[in-house]
């Protein structure tokens, strides 16, 4: 288990190194499919004996059909780790923190590019993920949907025909999909038009929840935008309808920063400045700094102001100062102030050259 | 009347929203008001599952004190599925116990996710094994489709009216390859 969590942290993490369709805003494209066995309780319901058994019979069809590329993917017991490792899966994105404090008869499967993965026996016997970088959630939903069809053929999945595929939260009910993309909007934030744009989000019944905070008080000025609704639309209308709004985030989102540079050119500057040398300079480094400091840097990344350090680099960052990933590269467990310090060494070594 | 959020100041602001027809009132403090506001929340008040449990509570409620046998049996029904109660469904938090539940407890369901939920009826992707290919499975969405559309062209949701009128069409194309199989 412990080697498969080193060999996972030789990857680059796809999802933020790789390019994709417009970077400087969109981070990643992410959608996941809840999906459960036919005529089996539901996790929730599902003793543990069940539960392994359920693991084993997914885990099974993965490997006969291949998705995921198993059995060559990589397969996590979540029981059997540490609290570190578990943390790693976190960081990365491949589990929720819903998941890793089950206790046992939970397993995760991750092809081995991390593109894509499955929980088992999180709040539904398959949540099913695909995770990749820039605004593409057309692509993400082709690799999915594809993945999902080939993991229909192995298991008979829990469906009706008036209410689709049933979940066990009725939420969810329907296509089971809930697609989001991660935006990075600090112009709106400045601007001050954040709270009203979040607004009228919602009025178009679609969710927008900060990653470090929400509303204004956000730190790093990330934002998640996914559907609400999963029942009454098909897949491509809710992606239709995510897509559009999200295309006029990403101009309102451009249209700030030009006015920001056009109004206050070197407050913008000052702010970028700022940010870079709190990450170039520090011997103490808290989470919730780095975090915005990095968001200062991406803005400075986007208009061009440095040379040798690219947007992935700094995207690359915000998994690099996570608690766990500091711990593994250290190789041991680490106080919460020894972190600070870890972070700021980190964070100064990675810009040495910009 | 008592603030929905913090149950304790008097609530002096009431928002009325009407979502796929039905409409809900929050009654809020100015206080609360003021923090929804500031975090977005706002607009999506009643779109959550805190309502669909305060549905399920209230129809459990009601169902104590009402002679409608039908209402009273929701409250004492056992899913034969997984053996859980609409209490236990309520103790985890609007999580039901397996597929079943969702005939066991299908009028509850059903109303919780009219609030929840953009359409009642699903559209979309379909698993191999699904029986809604077989003449009599599409016939019946059919109806239902048709039965649906009307009801949103009447409500002027026109985007979902037309997502509904393509799924109408699919079926009326799906209904007459079988026709044509059986000719051949």
């Amino acid at each position: 288990m412990s080697e498969s969590i080193e060999r996972l942290l030789k990857n680059p993490v796809s999802f933020l190194t790789d390019a994709g369709p417009d970077e400087d805003i969109a981070i990643s494209s992410r959608i996941r499919l809840a999906r459960n066995l036919a005529g089996k309780p539901f996790p929730v319901a599902a003793d543990l004996d069940l539960r392994r058994e359920i693991c084993d019979e997914v885990a099974k069809a993965a490997a006969q059909s291949g998705a995921l590329g198993c059995p060559e993917c990589f397969q996590f017991d979540p029981e059997e780790m540490d609290a570190i490792d578990r943390e790693i899966l976190f960081e990365r994105r491949l589990a929720s923190r819903d998941f890793l404090a089950r206790a046992g008869g939970t397993r995760l499967l991750v092809r081995d590019d991390e593109s894509s993965s499955v929980m088992i026996n999180e709040e539904d016997h398959l949540r099913i993920q695909t995770l990749r970088p820039g605004f593409q959630l057309d692509t993400v939903w082709k690799i999915i949907d594809r993945l999902d069809s080939e993991l229909a053929k192995q298991l008979d999945f829990a469906f009706d025909d008036r209410l689709g595929f049933l979940t066990s939260c009725p939420t969810n009910v329907g296509t089971g999909m809930r697609a989001s993309v991660m935006l990075h909007l600090p112009g709106l934030v400045l601007t001050g038009q954040i709270g009203p744009t979040i607004q009228g989000v919602n009025k178009l019944n679609l969710a927008v929840r900060g990653i470090y905070g929400e509303g204004t008080d956000n730190r790093g000025s990330l934002y998640q935008v996914s559907n609400q609704s999963t029942l009454g639309e098909s897949e491509e209308q809710i992606i239709d309808r995510l897509n559009s709004v999200i295309s006029q985030l990403i101009a309102h989102e451009k249209e700030a920063r030009r006015t920001l540079l056009e109004r206050d050119q070197y407050g913008l500057l000052d702010y970028v400045g700022r940010s870079y040398g709190i990450l170039r300079h520090s011997y103490k480094l808290s989470s919730e700094e780095a975090i915005k400091s990095l968001s200062g840097l991406r803005v400075g990344v986007d208009m061009g102001l440095f040379n040798s350090v690219g947007i992935r680099k700094v995207n690359e960052l915000f998994i690099a100062i996570g608690a766990a990933h500091l711990q593994k590269s250290a190789g041991r467990e680490l106080s919460p102030a020894e972190r600070d310090i870890c972070r700021a060494a980190l964070c100064r070594e990675k810009l040495k050259h910009s | 009347m008592l603030c929905d959020i913090c149950k304790k100041n008097e609530a002096t602001i009431h928002i009325k929203e009407i979502h796929n027809g039905q409409s809900h009132t929050s009654n809020l403090c100015e206080s609360c008001a003021a923090e929804q506001e500031k975090n977005g929340k706002l607009g999506a008040l009643g779109f959550n599952l805190a309502e669909m449990l305060h549905n399920l509570g209230k129809i459990s409620a009601d169902a104590a004190h009402t002679p409608d046998s039908e209402e009273r049996n929701e409250s004492v029904l056992t899913c034969p599925g997984c053996g859980w109660t609409l209490s236990k469904i309520k103790h985890s938090g609007g999580r039901l116990g397996c597929p079943e539940c969702y005939h066991t407890f299908e009028k509850i369901i059903r109303d919780a996710l009219s609030g929840v939920q953009r359409g009642t009826v699903h559209f979309g992707k379909r698993p191999p094994s699904a029986s809604g290919n077989s003449r009599a499975a599409l016939e019946a969405e059919l109806k239902e489709r048709q039965h649906e559309l009307e009801a949103l062209v009447k409500r002027e949701e026109y985007e979902q009216a037309a997502a509904c009128r393509d799924r109408i069409l699919q079926l009326k194309e799906e209904l007459a390859a079988l026709d044509g199989g059986k000719n051949e």
